[in-house]
């Protein structure tokens, strides 16, 4: 019978090691730091080839897109501080001029590489209306 | 009419202080009459909330904007239904369409166990009792539903937000809260058996079809969420990892977790503190789900309402909550010990034992991987996020790891397997997943992680069969029928058993569709009229666009034709809808192609009317109908588990008398057809503060404009707040103080009024007080009157559970009687 809790606790303690070990691993794959604009541009190169969200505002006028492709190419900025971005696929319907965003992607020496689908309008009131289990 | 409505819940919150008074003074006392009053007030506050949630949906009916609440999520062109919907479509509908639900499902509960569990009622009652107090007390204090405007009224409702003007968003919320509530029983039950003592398996009899009911809407509700999110954001998926999805699915997991343990303690007498801790988490995790959706503390793409005094009053509920339920745990200790050791690891409740851990692990990995950015601020000061594919790369093997115990479970035997009976009984299923790789192998499918789902599949699929064939076999020879018969009979004898089995199978479908996720093929293009461009087996071409209206909006409609093979499969109308009022928010309306193996989904992204091209997004969605199927097969297996003794002393030759009813459901989760959705992704965009008091004002000072409402006016959207913003932005910046700007706002308006709330301040300050003091006072009153009540009889109210002869002999006979089983 003494054994019997010197075995759960051992259990236990391998257990909690092993999934802590993989819970580390994967975090520091999984995690992407979330920064905005001015933050990230005050130190560029210390962020470079980091996952990142990055939020900022479309400067206005900044959106280009080579025509008959989804090559856009657009700047954003917080605080004045202005970072250019680029980017292949579908828009949401709110990426315009001056729209809040957060992109998803890495920095890089020529500007923000942003990943497949990782461009996301941030739109406060989006479901401000719904129920406590609205669905994303 | 509003006045009475907030009668209606203050008396509400009265009776509710009087059940819980009057059960716990007569528990105690012992007094029948008291415990008799006390359920009766607990009906009675099923009848007021009934009173007060017809008030409230005539009023959505009638259009009475003099409402705030109806004014907000109603407006008078909507349908007559979603009017009716509109009552839980914001916080403080839901909160009281909470309250409701839980007034009806406790009276029915405490109606159904009055007499079978007559020592556990009272106590039932004041838990139950308690806890719409606290809704109620939310309401109150913070969210009337039924607070008017002060000025005149608007003529005209907002309306509630178009997205969620879906068949799936007005059943999928009362589906989901129905589920939550429901969880509220078990919880009920449980804290009356720590509190009394009578911890024998009585209480878990009471709480288990509860705990299916709720399991069974908190189902629904997850997958009408998933069906809402697949047909309407566009994006062609249809679970996002998002912290309002997970909040649905943390109680799920722990429910789950707790019908599997509790056989294991109705057959062996084993894991008492694990089953009512579980019941404990579920309850508490759907409290936490609503708390984190609610109170802004869990921030993602989307944003919910930040509210923290709402924040403040979950937290002191939850600790409370936590503090009583783990306290009367630890005090009952000595009675929850099991009555049987584990006896080996190859027996089935092993196997449970290692699906209640793991499920219970999930349930904590998503709870951890939710709060993470929440957590990594308040730790490191910085916001690091984890996205859907931290999520992915855990959950992934635990789901693997889940179905294959799906399959392994049933296989074992109760305390020990032998050598002969495990092969005996891993042949069949082996042979099937073995077959499935190799077939896999053959077709050349990715081992990682489809493959293996497929061949779990396959494993757990074939253990179903074998236990349902093996189980007919008997009962033919036993019973001289034919083996449909006898299988009838056999689910009809033991219900719960093969209802459950009926469920796995359900899930091993919604697997396949998780699996079918891996074969996803996405494909973003710009297409002329003419040109096509193959996904997948299919070829989509662009015909040509076309621009019509309606009296409500202008539609840009894409025309593609599908083909597969050659074949013509028909056309798909892909469009963006602009209603009129909102033409700079237009709406994507998706086109899906659905069959059992692929749906093709179109997304009209983008489009040049004059140059007729369009831009397409395209995904070919392998198997992912077969995740609303296997829903549609669970809910017949629960139906089934769920279903009385009598419905089948007279169906044990027929078809079960559920299997209409579900086949209805069925065809309900499963619209078949092509059909053009209507979504709408509303845009704004709010100045950002640049300071935390520029935030924090934006939140105190309300928009003048007169029409929305006293909204603040960091959430109202009209030119008028978009000013104020600005002009709080510029007196910030020139270094005015809070101080400074409220009386620059009272100074210009006359009054407090443009101030969200009085200050806090001298006399003001009592308005702040007034709702705490009243809270208190009630607690204090309650607590007094349920001492002064059961002062004279102080006798300890536990009546030790009878030990039997001998613990040993007891222990022998109870196996054995429940082996009958």
């Amino acid at each position: 019978m003494r054994a019997k809790p010197i075995k759960i606790a051992a259990t236990a303690a391998v257990l909690v090691v092993a999934f802590g070990g993989l819970l580390y691993s994967t975090l520091r794959e999984g995690t992407e730091y979330y920064k905005h604009v001015d933050e990230v541009m005050a130190d560029p190169a210390a962020w470079q080839g980091k996952r990142l969200q990055l939020h900022g505002f479309v400067v206005d006028d900044s959106i280009f897109v080579k025509p008959s492709t989804l090559e856009y190419r657009f700047k954003i900025q917080s605080n004045g501080k202005i970072v250019p971005a680029r980017y292949t696929g579908v828009v949401p319907d709110t990426f315009k001029s001056g729209s809040e965003v957060v992109l998803k992607g890495r920095l890089g020496p020529d500007g923000f590489a942003v990943d497949p689908n990782g461009v996301m309008a941030k739109c406060p009131s989006k479901y401000e209306a719904g129920p406590a289990a609205t669905k994303s | 009419m509003p006045a009475l409505g907030t009668f209606l819940l203050l008396s509400t919150f009265v009776v509710c202080a009087y059940a819980v008074a009057a059960s716990v003074a007569g528990a105690r006392r012992r007094s029948e009459r008291l415990i008799e009053s006390g359920i009766g007030a607990l009906y009675l506050i099923a009848a007021l909330m009934t009173v007060a949630s017809a008030l409230m949906i005539h009023a959505f009916v009638t259009d009475n904007y003099a409402i705030k609440y109806v004014q907000r999520y109603s407006d008078s062109a909507q349908p007559l239904a979603y009017k009716i919907a509109s009552y839980w479509g914001g916080l403080d509908g839901s909160i009281m369409f909470w309250v409701f639900l839980l007034s009806v499902f406790g009276s029915t509960a405490v109606k159904v166990n009055r007499e079978k569990h007559r020592e556990l009622i009272p106590w039932v009652v004041s838990v139950i009792a308690a806890t719409e107090m606290f809704f109620i007390f939310l309401m109150v204090v913070h969210n009337n539903p039924f607070s008017t405007f002060l000025t005149p009224p608007p003529t005209d409702g907002r309306g509630l937000n178009p997205l969620l003007q879906n068949f799936y968003m007005a059943i999928h919320p009362p589906s989901l809260y129905t589920g939550f509530v429901a969880m509220t029983i078990p919880f009920a039950f449980g804290i009356a058996a720590l509190a009394t003592g009578h911890l024998d398996d009585a209480w878990l009899r009471a709480v288990r079809r509860w705990t299916m009911i709720g399991w069974l809407f908190l189902s629904f509700g997850l997958t009408l969420g998933m069906l809402w999110a697949y047909e309407e954001l566009g994006w062609g998926g249809f679970w996002g990892w998002d912290p309002v999805e997970n909040a649905g699915l943390l109680p799920w997991f722990t429910a789950t977790a707790f019908l599997h343990s509790v056989m294991v303690q109705e057959r062996r007498g084993m894991l008492r503190v694990w089953n009512v801790t579980l019941v404990i988490l579920t309850f508490f995790l759907t409290i936490f789900g609503t708390f984190m959706t609610r109170s802004g503390v869990v921030q993602s793409v989307h944003a919910f309402g930040e509210d923290r005094e709402l924040a403040l009053l979950f937290t002191i509920f939850m600790v409370a909550i936590l503090t009583t339920s783990f306290g009367l745990v630890i005090y009952r200790l000595p009675l929850l010990r099991g009555r049987h050791e584990l006896d080996s690891w190859v027996s089935r409740e092993a196997a449970f034992l290692v699906n209640n851990w793991i499920l219970l692990f999930s349930a904590f990995f998503v709870l951890f991987a939710t709060m993470f950015p929440t957590l990594s601020e308040a730790l490191r000061g910085e916001r690091l996020t984890v996205g859907p594919t931290f999520f992915n790369t855990w959950m992934l093997p635990i789901g693997l790891i889940l179905l294959l115990l799906t399959g392994i479970g049933p296989l074992l035997a109760w305390r020990k397997s032998t050598i002969a009976n495990l092969l005996q009984q891993f042949l069949w299923p082996s042979t099937g997943a073995l077959t499935a790789i190799v077939a896999l192998l053959a077709f050349g499918v990715r081992v990682w992680s489809s493959g293996i789902c497929f061949a779990l599949s396959a494993f757990v699929f074939v253990t179903i069969a074998q236990e349902f064939v093996r189980g007919a076999r008997v009962r033919q020879r036993a019973t001289g029928t034919d083996i449909l018969t006898a299988m009838i009979g056999l689910v009809a004898r033991s219900k719960r058993r093969y209802g459950g089995y009926i469920v796995h199978l359900g899930i091993v479908l919604i697997f396949l569709g998780f699996a079918g996720q891996g074969f996803k093929q996405e494909e973003q293009v710009v297409l002329k009229p003419a040109q096509q461009v193959t996904v997948g087996h299919f070829t989509v071409r662009h015909d040509g666009l076309a621009v019509t209206s309606d009296n409500q909006k202008q539609m840009i409609t894409g025309h593609v034709s599908v083909f597969k093979d050659g074949k013509s499969l028909g056309v798909l109308e892909p469009a963006r809808w602009f209603f009129n009022k909102h033409e700079d928010q237009p709406t994507t309306e998706v086109a899906i192609r659905r069959s059992g193996a692929e749906d093709v989904y179109v997304v009209l992204a983008g489009y040049d009317v004059a140059s007729q091209s369009a831009t397409y997004a395209i995904t070919v969605n392998p198997l992912v109908n077969w995740i609303w199927i296997g829903f549609g097969v669970m809910a017949i297996g629960t139906g089934i588990a769920l279903l009385p003794d009598i419905a089948f002393s007279f169906a044990i030759a027929r078809i079960p008398s559920t299997a209409t009813t579900s086949l209805l459901l069925l065809l309900l989760v499963f619209p078949a057809g092509l059909r053009a959705q209507h979504a709408e992704n509303p845009q704004e965009v709010l100045t950002v503060p640049k300071s935390a008091l520029e935030r924090d004002l934006q939140k105190e000072i309300i928009c003048m404009c007169g029409t929305c409402g006293r909204k603040r006016i960091g959430e109202c959207t009209c030119a008028r707040a978009a000013r104020m913003r600005e002009e709080v932005s510029t007196l910030v910046a020139d270094g005015k103080s809070r101080e400074d700007v409220y009386q620059y706002y009272i100074a210009k308006y006359g009054s407090q009024e443009p101030l969200a709330s009085p200050i806090n301040k001298g006399f003001n300050r009592l308005a702040w007080l007034f709702p705490y003091v009243l809270g208190t006072s009630g607690a204090v009153a309650v607590a007094f009157a349920a001492i002064r009540w059961s002062h004279r009889q102080v006798e300890s109210p536990s009546t030790s559970v009878s030990v039997g002869i001998n613990p040993e002999l007891q222990a022998r006979l109870d196996d054995e009687l429940r082996d009958l089983d």
